[in-house]
């Protein structure tokens, strides 16, 4: 099947970009294996696969970031070298990363001619020229940026735009977007495709590297799936269903992205809220979280729900409101009296708010009840050892070691560390922030599976979310958000896409 | 985002094993530096010269053991050198006037613990950077010291006893060896083997998991920052005694000597890294480096050129080490 699409695709047009047999190695990991990736002029093409499966390395190839040891690489029919991240962009590709590369001290116009300003006479930087230059690129791709504006000012989805008017002036042939909308509102990703659209009318080859199955529904023309570092399947969208798309990615079938096992919840009130407002955001929320539910927590991009959800752990300060725990209120408003009553929070942010990067798997999970492991501060390191290892078995945690680093697990395990973390300590409420963020097809529901499990040992699981499945899969209860405030709470029964929505909105 | 996992085998861990590689780096350095130096120079092995490399030794790792507990938190002290100076010239003034060795100890440490206190309350309450407030609190001692004594400050006693913690012996052992070698042992059990050592690599680590986990970040920082305080206490009245004399002028580039120890031995300055023994080869190096220049007859300022030079060399093959491992 992909390789009669292939033959017909050589035989349509010359192809903007073509990687044959590429090959790429790093010590004890075959990272890219014979992967042939084809693009045509003016085509979006998605390009999809678990973490780890090898889609940053391609990618990072084009991009010369790295060299590839084998294959080839064709631009229009032409043989090309790339050695390094110049060579790419004189080629006429330019990767818009999901960390951006920008100077965030320079204007806007200033990034977009850094590699080569023009200059007037006396051979000074000809700034009107870059203003108007960046000006008339914003106004091709159809989305309007300041030219003057500091970039480090503008927010995620523009500094975007700033890529492409980039890719643009230096005509481009080839823009990738890796994972572009993780961080944008979903405003921002329809005028990201209104701009993706227009790139395409240019004749520029779009690769757009995500794992969110409804944009590359979207999006995309062509979707080729890799998987453990090979070519799985390249096919046009059409031939695609949700299902035949996980099942390429992850190889296997997942019949029940939420299995859901718990009964009924329980009628004891865990967390109770009330009148709880913060300086910055929250305004007058109270509710109450029950022992053994799924309270969902929905809004939209700035409706407050991570202000919350720090809030009541004791994390941010309050301004007005009490939280109680299992009835004792949290008092001193801090994070160790949380703990201590059992509220605790898994982050949405587990870079810089969960994880400890440079320090190995058992420290991380135990970071939390090293207390229960020390006799007289001298930490018992083999009974530690010895509890972390059955969290590892129990949730089957995917690590060469308890002494590895844990920036070197994906996502799906540095999450399952972090829940063990609190596990660990014994919680009675536990506030989740977006738990599957950055965390592909195949390790979501596992997660959901552990979330459901919390609530099934009897925790009272508040939980935030930005989508809409996971929130109606998991929630008993779901309760919406706009601008700070607490706009509805409704059963599970009651809950609608559409009701969530108006109430989301206001 | 996708990310290849590289199955490396564990190293580098916080308290993980007693010579981890990047110490291993500066294990050969120092040993090359050894051989070399007696290459030229015989007498560098002779027991008075290893025991005058010791006593050198002494005060620095004294104050680096504190300072490494203190960098591993991600927070650095600048006002050591000044507070060393300081606080001889207390302690002395406090022994002229009691006549009472404990109770001048006593007034040293609790000067430099305070300004250990300071320095930890500037940073963690008002939230200003540890280079910055350190720097501040530098050029207030700097500039108190003159104000507090114009010239040394004289041991006016000859108490035996004090002269003793510089000066003593125990067998062949220099006084401030021993007191060294304490200090390194309590510092090197805690961070390696209690709840106190590993949370202060997690807040070097990652402050606000470790906020989030239900302790107090801030106190660690603020006990750290103490620690070296008293660190530098200890250090000043040794000095002070070896000198026997408080010297306003004394502790000049200290802090310098105590930082660049800690970083060589392979802590790193972004916090959660790194390990005492490491600290001691690093202040081992820069001592033999010292001792090396005298004895050679090198033009005495290329003690300051020389481990300048070993520094950045070092954490050159760190990083070339560290790429080798990827690789």
């Amino acid at each position: 099947m992909s390789a009669d699409l292939l033959h017909a695709a050589t035989d349509m047009a010359t192809p903007t970009l073509e990687m044959r047999g590429i090959d790429k190695r790093f010590p004890g990991v075959i990272a890219l294996e014979n992967v042939d990736l084809v693009l045509q002029p003016g085509k979006v093409h998605a390009l999809m696969g678990e973490n780890g499966a090898g889609k940053s390395t391609l990618i990072k190839i084009m991009a010369g970031v790295y060299e590839k040891d084998a294959g080839a690489i064709r631009i229009q029919g032409r043989e090309a070298d790339i050695k390094s991240p110049r060579d790419s962009l004189r080629q006429g590709i330019k990767v818009v990363f999901q960390e951006i590369a920008l100077i965030s001290e320079f204007t806007v116009a200033e990034n977009i001619f850094l590699e080569g300003y023009p200059t007037g006479r006396g051979g000074g930087i000809d700034w009107k020229k870059i203003r108007a230059d960046s000006a008339a690129l914003f106004k091709r791709i159809g989305f309007d940026v300041d030219p003057s504006a500091r970039t480090g000012s503008l927010p995620v989805s523009q500094q975007q735009m700033v890529e492409i008017a980039r890719a643009l002036a230096h005509e481009a042939k080839v823009v990738v977007m890796d994972e572009p909308t993780s961080s944008l509102t979903p405003n921002e990703v329809a005028l990201l495709f209104t701009v993706i659209r227009r790139l395409t009318t240019l004749g520029i080859a779009v690769v757009y590297v995500s794992h969110k199955l409804d944009e590359v529904f979207e999006i995309a023309d062509t979707v080729t799936v890799l998987r453990d570092g090979r070519h799985i399947s390249t096919r046009p969208i059409g031939e695609h269903t949700n299902e035949t798309l996980i099942q390429d990615m992850i190889g296997r079938r997942i019949d029940n992205l939420f299995p859901r096992q718990r009964t009924a919840a329980g009628t004891k009130v865990a967390l109770s809220v009330q009148g709880l407002s913060t300086a910055k955001k929250i305004r007058d929320v109270s509710f109450e979280a029950r022992a053994g539910e799924v309270l969902g927590f929905f809004g939209l991009m700035g409706a407050g729900r991570t202000e919350l959800a720090k809030a009541i752990v004791g994390y941010d300060p309050i301004t007005a409101g009490t939280i109680a725990i299992d009835g004792s209120v949290l008092a001193p408003h801090d994070t160790r009296t949380g703990v201590r009553l059992g509220i605790g929070l898994l982050t949405e942010d587990r870079k810089t708010e969960g994880l400890m990067a440079e320090l190995p798997v058992y420290q991380n999970t135990s970071l939390a009840s090293l207390g229960t492991f020390a006799r007289m501060g001298f930490i018992d390191t083999a009974r530690e050892r010895k509890a972390v290892q059955e969290y590892v078995d129990r949730f089957r945690i995917k690590t060469p070691g308890l002494f590895q680093q844990i920036k070197n697990l994906s996502g799906g395990n540095q999450q399952k560390v972090l829940i063990s973390r609190w596990l660990m300590r014994g919680l009675k409420v536990i506030v989740v922030d977006e738990p599957t963020r950055g965390i592909d097809v195949g390790a979501k529901s596992e997660i959901f599976a552990l979330i459901d499990r919390l609530a099934g040992e009897g925790l009272a699981v508040v939980m935030m979310t930005s989508e809409m499945p996971e929130l109606l899969g998991l929630a008993d209860r779901v309760a919406v958000m706009c601008e700070g405030r607490l706009t509805a709470i409704m059963s599970r029964e009651d809950a609608t896409q559409e009701k969530i929505l108006n109430a989301a909105i206001g | 985002m996708s990310e290849i996992v590289h199955p490396s085998p564990a190293r580098r861990l916080a308290g993980g094993r007693l010579l981890g590689s990047s110490q291993l780096v500066l294990a050969v350095i120092l040993a090359a530096l050894c051989i070399a130096i007696s290459l030229a120079a015989p007498q560098f092995y002779s027991e008075a010269n290893v025991i005058a490399i010791l006593r050198q030794c002494a005060l620095v790792l004294i104050v680096a053991s504190g300072m490494t507990m203190l960098i591993i938190t991600a927070e650095v002290d600048l006002s050591v050198g000044a507070s060393l100076a300081f606080v001889g010239c207390i302690g002395m003034a406090v022994l002229n006037a009691t006549h009472s060795l404990t109770l001048g100890i006593l007034a040293s440490l609790a000067f430099a613990g305070g300004v250990g206190l300071v320095n930890g309350l500037v940073v963690t309450r008002l939230k200003v950077n540890s280079l910055i407030g350190t720097i501040g609190m530098m050029m207030m001692l700097q500039g108190g010291v003159y104000l507090f004594t114009r010239e040394a400050v004289q041991n006016h006693h000859q108490l035996s006893s004090f002269t003793g913690l510089g000066a003593g012996y125990v067998g062949p052992i220099p006084m401030p060896v021993i007191f060294a070698a304490a200090i390194f042992i309590i510092a090197y059990v805690t961070l390696r083997f209690t709840t106190l050592g590993r949370y202060l690599y997690a807040v070097g680590a990652n402050e606000k998991a470790v906020r989030l986990s239900g302790l107090r970040s801030e106190r660690l920082k603020l006990l750290a920052f103490v620690v070296t305080g008293l660190c530098v206490g200890i250090a000043g009245m040794i000095l002070a005694s070896l000198m026997n004399a408080g010297q306003p002028t004394a502790g000049r580039g200290f802090e310098l000597t105590v930082i660049a120890a800690v970083i060589l031995g392979g802590t790193s300055l972004l916090g959660g890294r790194g390990s005492l023994f490491g600290t001691l080869l690093g202040v081992l190096v820069l001592k033999v480096i010292d001792n090396g220049i005298i004895i050679l007859g090198w033009n005495q300022d290329l003690q300051m050129v020389v481990p300048g030079v070993v520094i950045i060399l070092a954490s050159y093959l760190d990083i070339v080490r560290n790429k080798a491992n990827v690789r």
